[in-house]
């Protein structure tokens, strides 16, 4: 059949602007990314910290002298979201950097830009993924773990003087999860390859750990710690947490604030780097 | 502009530069209902005049108009009532076509399943029905192309903005994406610039057409207003120096301009091939070889340029 004997309906019905744009972008991108099986896997393992966490805090309720060994109070919440800190890093790597790569590799970018939304939809939109899942793996569990320890141990959580966990868990975990979440999509905005994104990504977060541990254990600089992003996710969690771990004891103030100029940085970039029209000059 | 109804887009005095580039120098004009062409060679500014209607750049100075709407300060709303289908290859890794162009319609405003139901429609409008459910990366160029088009049109747009709809395709795929276009506007009454470099494309669709050039508007009007009663046209190949015989040619009121292999000669109005015979006995040289056409719009175009782009 001819293609001009083939049907096109008018569209009359057309309403407001939508007040929450940038979600169909999240959403649209989630379901991509989950639907590939290797990611679900690598999502299922980031639960298994989780799963060994809340059979220590069973152990401990069903025998109280394990507690020696294996101590459940309030640093059980920091020592498991610094250890989510890795995992938010894989998930970013595989499910954040082709986000903004592959739109700008395939000319995608003009298919969000050409329509009723901001550069800052956008970003909201593609920032949107990595935040959700780098949340599934460190505000849910740690929360469920929470949880966990209210019903098992009431007596030693129902406390006043531990009632600051809760909020820390959500602290720690949106600081934890929209940097690296904003690291990850800034770099996937550095390059067209998604492939090349991720191992920047990667090499920028182990290569300053790489540079720490040099500085730090090489050359005695105990300053030297603010240089690596995971270890000052990690110093935050540990003073917010009251853990007590040599290497990162520093005042937080430090940590936050590069965390936050990196931060600015990644917002700079990515107002330059998203763009409908890359001006030559 | 022979059309009476209100231009939906009017630009006045527009100058837009990259950097130091001058892209658009004050161009002033209007497009009105209907299918209009935006012509002219590589880098005489059709692109950034359509990337400026979208708000994606903003005038050095001039004022521009779209629905009665600026661009630069209601780009939501203006783009809520744009298609635009790039020049370049544009789709969503990983997505069939049928999810891309949902998404596309929801971007747009549509809901959900709106979007699903048109998607559908829209892709089998354009052709590619039956291949709605592949991964649109593995289409050929023609089905990208056509993808793009549906992508812009899943939402109904009061204008389509099309830059290069026929690059890269085959001529059995241009003439099917042209017979589409040519449905678009005239059998569903869709508003659109056609913006291209190839003249025939433009003439195939489009009564009205704006021609830029080195960032100006070269010429402006309908394709009828715009070349007049065509000239008669003769494709000549001459033995000897044809200098004297295109100088007199001129002298009488005509025209030329090298042609594939050897000349196009414009004649004036009233003169026959004799006219061309009885120059080249006076100038000594041979016709080897005469051949009948008549003025295309690319003749006419470079006319309105100065035979500029030629080369």
């Amino acid at each position: 059949m001819p293609i001009y004997d083939q049907g096109y309906r008018r569209y009359e019905a057309r309403g407001p602007l939508r007040q929450v744009r940038f979600w169909p972008i999240t959403r649209e991108a989630l379901r991509l990314i989950l639907s590939k099986r290797a990611f679900l896997g690598l999502l299922a393992v980031s639960f298994l910290p989780f799963v060994v966490r809340v059979i220590q805090v069973y152990v401990v309720t069903r025998f109280p002298e394990a507690g020696r060994v294996l101590p459940v109070d309030g640093r059980l919440f920091g020592q498991f979201l610094n250890m989510q800190i890795g995992f938010t890093i894989l998930l970013s790597i595989f499910g954040a950097s082709g986000l903004i790569a592959n739109d700008l590799r395939t000319g995608g970018i003009l298919v969000y830009l050409s329509r009723p939304l901001t550069r800052r939809d956008y970003v909201l939109g593609k920032l949107g993924v990595p935040l959700a899942l780098n949340l599934a793996v460190t505000l849910v569990p740690a929360l469920g773990l929470y949880a966990a320890a209210l019903s098992l141990a009431p007596d030693q959580f129902f406390a006043w003087e531990l009632a600051w966990i809760g909020p820390a868990i959500v602290l720690h975990s949106f600081v934890i999860s929209l940097f690296v979440s904003l690291l990850a999509l800034t770099v996937s905005a550095l390059s067209r390859s998604a492939r090349v994104a991720g191992l920047a990504f990667f090499g920028l977060i182990f290569g300053l750990e790489m540079v720490r541990v040099v500085l730090q254990h090489g050359f005695g600089r105990r300053e030297a710690m603010v240089v690596s992003f995971q270890a000052d996710l990690r110093s935050l969690g540990s003073s917010l947490f009251g853990l007590a771990d040599p290497e990162l004891a520093m005042h937080w103030a430090a940590p936050a604030a590069v965390l936050l100029v990196v931060s600015l940085a990644c917002l700079a970039i990515l107002r330059v780097r998203v763009r409908a029209v890359e001006i030559v000059t | 502009m022979t059309d009476e109804a209100a231009p939906l887009v009017q630009f006045q005095d527009l100058a837009v530069s990259y950097g130091l580039v001058q892209a658009l120098a004050g161009v002033s004009g209007g497009f009105p209902p209907g299918p209009t062409g935006l012509l002219g060679p590589n880098g005489a500014g059709k692109t950034t005049l359509l990337k400026t209607l979208l708000g994606f750049l903003d005038p050095d100075r001039g004022r521009m108009a779209a629905f009665g709407l600026d661009p630069t300060k209601q780009a939501l709303e203006v783009r809520r009532r744009l298609g635009y289908m790039p020049e370049q290859d544009c789709h969503l890794p990983g997505m069939t076509a049928s999810a891309f162009v949902a998404f596309a319609g929801e971007l747009s405003g549509l809901p959900r399943d709106e979007a699903i139901s048109r998607s559908h429609e829209v892709l089998y409008y354009v052709g590619l029905g039956e291949a709605r459910y592949r991964n649109v990366e593995t289409y050929s160029t023609g089905m990208k192309q056509r993808a793009k088009l549906a992508q812009a049109l899943v939402h109904d747009p009061d204008l389509l903005l099309l830059d290069e709809p026929t690059n890269g395709l085959d001529p059995q795929g241009r003439e099917e994406m042209l017979a589409l276009i040519k449905d678009v506007a005239t059998r569903r009454g869709m508003s659109l610039i056609l913006c291209s470099h190839l003249l025939r494309d433009v003439e195939r669709v489009c009564e009205n057409v704006i021609v830029l050039n080195q960032g100006q508007v070269a010429r402006t009007g309908t394709i009828r207003d715009l070349t007049g009663p065509r000239r008669q046209a003769f494709d000549v190949r001459f033995k000897g120096d044809a200098t004297g015989v295109l100088t007199d040619l001129k002298d009488l009121g005509g025209d030329w301009r090298d042609g594939e292999d050897g000349f196009r000669l414009f004649l004036p109005e009233g003169q026959g091939p004799d006219t061309i015979f009885r120059l080249a006995k006076e100038c000594g040289v041979q016709v080897r070889h005469l051949r009948p056409g008549a003025e295309t719009l690319e003749d006419v175009f470079l006319a309105a340029l100065g035979h500029e782009i030629q080369g």
